[in-house]
């Protein structure tokens, strides 16, 4: 029983084995299936926005729900001021969706089922969240709120808040490692199920059927943990900002 | 440490080049116009929205003008036909007064004609009974009266009287 099906990049270095290039094919084989996600995405974008107008057309329609959609959840967590983050979270949900779905295709590949595309994803995660909060709240503000909140007396303005920072600083160097292990599992396990069904041959394929419906919904699931808690990232330390300044304010103005 | 073998850090950086050019791609593509064209279109509806808003109130305030002028109009007509009415009783009034004065007038100059002719009746008599008696006067004087003409004459004289009443 194969744990993996046979995909067109494999197929194709199979039958060009002996060329150098063949295993180089096989090593890129999700860069590969990434690449034409990005492809297609491209395609679908400069399709639907080619002739844009108030009366929208199918394509168009569609993808105006898409990010209308995609707006209003990422404005929903961070507020009106979170619109700067729609196209990064956006993107990252229909790629890793269609990332995730590619793999249904006969002879195509999920990248995400990969961990080097899911650490790509989480480190870019992890990389703008930090460095949007830095930007934001400076770099003094940024250790500020690693170490966490109240203060005053000596254990809480000293020790209790370096304690805070060490924990703050592992959680998230941790979130990277959940988020990319979460999705690459999720769509891994997917994977071998859909391959352990096809082995079985006619007899599977009523099993086969059900799930690839379950997995197109954990397709879709993942893709949205994913964008969710990228979002929520964002929240943690903007959201909470802004909530500390309006508490500031009041106490200002109370003063 | 088994599932560090799984991940390539050349792999990494190229998928997350694959990412980051996509995002970008996207951004420039699909992201900035079709957010621009959604608030547009927002902006637009909400416009819209607002002139049918302006329109719904500026026609209940034309409704509502015209009821006002309706309800005024049956008032108005209410006063009109009761002037009208006043109007035609005043000239009813008016009509039988000068047709009452008319009477009294006509009344007035039919007694006036009566008393003329009645008076010129006697006058006329008067100077007929002058003259009666003028003539009865010559016939005297020259005839020398018996006592029969003189009987004749007189019974003649009160015939003539009789007759001109």
């Amino acid at each position: 029983m194969h744990t993996e099906l046979p995909t067109l990049v494999s197929l194709i270095a199979e039958a060009f084995h002996s060329q150098p290039w063949a295993k180089y094919l096989i090593i890129w084989q999700n860069l590969i299936y990434s690449l034409l996600v990005v492809f297609i995405l491209i395609l679908i974008a400069i399709m639907a926005t080619r002739k844009k107008s108030f009366i929208p057309g199918r394509l168009q329609s569609v993808v105006e729900v898409f990010v209308g959609v995609i707006d209003d959840f990422v404005c929903g967590i961070l507020g009106p001021s979170g619109r700067r983050f729609v196209p990064f979270v956006g993107t990252l949900f229909i790629y890793i969706l269609f990332m995730n779905l590619i793999g249904l295709v006969p002879y195509m590949k999920s990248s995400t089922s990969g961990l080097s595309t899911t650490v790509a994803l989480a480190l870019c995660v992890f990389v703008y969240v930090h460095y949007s909060a830095i930007k934001e709240l400076g770099f003094l503000g940024y250790l500020d709120h690693l170490m966490g909140k109240p203060r005053g007396v000596v254990a809480f303005s000293v020790i209790l808040p370096l304690f805070m920072l060490f924990m703050h600083i592992v959680t998230e160097l941790i979130k990277p490692v959940t988020l990319s292990l979460r999705l690459r599992s999720n769509i891994f396990a997917d994977d071998m199920l859909i391959a352990a069904l096809s082995s079985f041959g006619i007899k599977g394929l009523p099993f086969l059927f059900f799930s690839m419906f379950i997995v197109v919904i954990a397709a879709v699931v993942q893709a949205l943990v994913f964008s969710l808690l990228s979002t929520i990232y964002f929240a943690i330390f903007l959201v909470h900002d802004e909530e500390d300044k309006g508490h500031n304010q009041l106490v200002n103005k109370e003063g | 440490m088994e599932i560090l073998k799984l991940i390539s850090t050349n792999e990494i950086i190229a998928q997350a080049a694959s990412f980051l050019l996509l995002l970008f791609l996207l951004r420039i593509f699909a992201w900035k116009k079709v957010l621009a064209l959604l608030d547009a279109r927002k902006e637009r509806i909400a416009h819209e929205f607002q002139k049918i808003e302006a329109t719904k109130q500026a026609v209940a305030q034309l409704k509502s003008d015209y009821d006002a002028r309706l309800a005024n109009i049956d008032e108005e007509a209410a006063a009109r036909i009761q002037q009208a009415v006043d109007k035609g009783k005043e000239l009813t009034d008016e009509v039988r007064k000068s047709a009452n004065h008319e009477a009294q007038r006509i009344i007035d100059t039919a007694r006036q004609n009566i008393k003329y002719e009645l008076s010129q009746a006697k006058e006329d008599l008067k100077n007929q009974v002058i003259e009666l008696t003028i003539s009865a006067a010559e016939s005297v004087i020259q005839e020398k009266l018996t006592e029969e003409d003189e009987e004749r004459l007189a019974k003649g004289f009160l015939n003539k009287i009789d007759e001109l009443k």
